[in-house]
């Protein structure tokens, strides 16, 4: 221990004779060195972490909005200042295009496809039932691989060839012969492509979204919904007055980060098909990493990226408007 | 009266039956396609290749007896192994600099009333959310100026942009629910502030911390892009990024050793985050620590 914070000792040591309130209160000098004491402690605890992430976070995130206006390159040091060049050059770029429509149409439909699978396991898993616990492990375990791992398998589940899919639709006599037109080649097609990407999304992260809707439902006390019903609310009432409001703000959260974590995750596209067949599956991030760190163009790559940020904007302020609110 | 006595425990019990049935009849697709993938992938670096690559056999079992030739593959033909210790190394680094970054600040932020406290926590909290794809960019920059390109240092350095912020909320809920009284004891018996957190607090929140070490490895093993972008030597990269990127060579794919790869490593980092799921939820969702 330092010298600093045992010179506090005397002066616990007389509060403790003179026990009573008032006078700690009249030795206003000790109460200010005390109060100063904890705040400088205060401040030298959370100096490393504040200090990281506002170098590492904070300074990148400015520095990404400067390279956007600026031609910088890998090769050079020195960058000039382009205005708003990279985005227009962004904007009139066909794959631009299709990245930005991609991009919404996997969100959209992957949100819609999680939260139908999420509601039905969340619903599944409020019951109880013997080997329940088996069951939860076992279904969230596609949110738990890491992602580069599982999308590999997909990439296999996936092949051009010996598809598993394929395998059992072909027994069905549901497709065609391997080589034929009426064989899915699920990565290769461009209009299997995109939908098969998504479906990986949604297979990794439905059980988040159930989990996430069942932290809710969990999180809403009995004697509450006990009370309502005592009142007389009807079952339609309660959850409408009592549930809904409970687990809203639970359920934004959740959403908010699938938002963020699906628009802005490369990994899947990338490992699957990197953008391709054609442009049938780009996407922002992919497109940004193709141009930023592949092709070097670091202010063009950091200005596609950053079109991405009114897409979470909406999302990130949900959030934030949440979190002011509940009080902890 | 004495049958219909008689006959309500048997409907009682039917009736629990019945709804035992429905729930797994419900239940049963979810956990299909849950596992599903999983299980294709531990039979796939099992197969032998012939096994593999034969249309005309049903695949969801062994047509030719298992073989561990893949994981051999792995290991004496690839950099699997260094990538193994490279994750490792990683992740020990990463668990180290969140430690004693998040706890502290968590306890500060949680415990001794600064003013702007919540802002803070909440801003630390949010930059948790920038996405890695706005922030590689300008952080490959970074990572250059340190001269860490091409080396797994430059994870250690940037894997905490995402621990820390999400340490630090965890250790916030973490700390609220140790009683005030503690501290305040240990205050008026002699300690100091510094004291007060290492020998009172600090013992008793022995849990918080290990969550927020686990979370530090979990998180790690969640990224892609990171070491997509700063690593490129075949020998420097972490597992999740080195097989996807080295294992696949232009059309050849050799999906055995591939899926043992992948799995091998995936699957202990699974089992070790289930383990911990509700708390990630719990702290995201802002219940932390309840």
């Amino acid at each position: 221990m330092t010298s600093s914070f045992q010179a506090g000792d005397p002066d616990t040591k007389a509060v403790r004779v003179a026990v009573s309130l008032p006078a700690i209160a009249r030795s206003g000098g000790w109460l200010r060195t005390q109060s100063a004491r904890r705040l400088g402690f205060g401040y030298a605890l959370l100096a490393p972490a504040a200090l990281y992430v506002a170098l590492l976070v904070a300074v990148p995130f400015l520095f990404s909005l400067y390279l956007a206006v600026s031609d910088a390159d890998v090769g050079e040091q020195v960058a000039g200042f382009v205005g708003l060049e990279n985005f227009k050059a962004a904007l009139e770029m066909d794959s631009f295009w299709i990245a930005l429509r991609n991009s919404v149409v996997f969100f959209v439909v992957a949100a819609v496809l999680k939260s139908i699978l999420g509601t039905s396991l969340a619903f599944l898993l409020l019951q109880n039932f013997r080997g329940k616990k088996l069951v939860r492990a076992l279904v969230v375990i596609p949110f738990t691989l890491p992602v580069a791992i599982s999308v590999l398998g997909w990439k296999w589940m996936y092949d051009s060839q010996f598809s598993v899919f394929n395998w059992v639709l072909s027994r069905m006599g549901l497709i065609g012969a391997y080589g034929t037109d009426a064989w899915p080649v699920w990565l290769g097609d461009p209009r299997l492509a995109l939908i098969a990407c998504i479906l990986v999304n949604v297979w990794r992260t439905f059980p988040f979204s159930a989990i996430v809707l069942l932290a809710g439902f969990t999180s809403v006390p009995t004697e509450v919904l006990d009370a309502a019903k005592v009142d007389g609310c009807t079952f339609l009432q309660r959850f409408r007055h009592v549930v809904a409001p409970m687990i809203f703000p639970i359920l934004m959260v959740g959403f908010l980060f699938d938002t963020v974590f699906t628009l802005s995750d490369l990994s899947v596209v990338y490992i699957l098909t990197q953008g391709g067949p054609g442009n049938a599956t780009q996407i922002l991030p992919v497109l940004a990493y193709q141009i930023g760190i592949q092709a070097g163009n670091l202010g063009r790559g950091a200005a596609v990226a950053l079109f991405l940020v009114p897409l979470l904007a909406p999302a990130m302020f949900i959030f934030l408007r949440n979190l002011k609110r509940r009080e902890y | 009266m004495s049958t219909s006595a008689l006959a309500r425990p048997r409907t009682a019990r039917q009736k629990e039956r019945r709804r035992h049935l429905l729930i797994y009849l419900g239940i049963i697709p979810f956990v299909v396609i849950a596992v599903f993938p999983i299980y294709w992938m531990a039979i796939t670096a099992f197969k032998q290749d012939p096994d593999l690559y034969r249309m005309t056999n049903i695949p969801f079992w062994f047509n030719l007896p298992p073989t561990l030739e893949h994981f051999k593959t792995l290991f004496y033909h690839t950099n699997y192994g260094a990538w193994i210790i490279n994750t490792m190394t990683i992740s020990v680094w990463v668990a180290v600099i969140t430690l004693l970054t998040a706890v502290p600040a968590g306890y500060a932020l949680a415990r001794l009333r600064l003013p702007g406290a919540e802002n803070t926590g909440i801003g630390i909290f949010m930059s948790y959310l920038v996405p890695p794809i706005i922030l590689f960019i300008p952080l490959s920059r970074v990572v250059a100026s340190l001269g860490l390109q091409d080396s797994w240092w430059a994870l250690v350095v940037v894997y905490p942009t995402f621990t820390i912020p999400f340490g630090t909320w965890l250790m916030m809920g973490f700390f609220k629910t140790v009683p005030m009284e503690m501290e305040e004891a240990a205050r008026v018996d002699g300690c100091g502030f510094l004291g007060a957190f290492l020998r009172v607090v600090l013992p008793v929140s022995v849990p918080g911390v290990l969550t927020a070490v686990i979370f530090a490895f979990t998180l790690s093993m969640q990224d892609f892009l990171y070491g997509l972008a700063f690593v490129a030597p075949g020998d420097q990269k972490p597992v999740p990024v080195g097989v996807p990127t080295e294992l696949i060579r232009g059309d050849v794919y050799y999906w055995g050793s591939l899926m043992g790869a992948a799995l091998l490593v995936g699957l202990p980092v699974a089992i070790l985050y289930n383990f911990f799921l509700d708390r990630f939820i719990q702290g995201i969702t802002g219940g932390v620590g309840k």
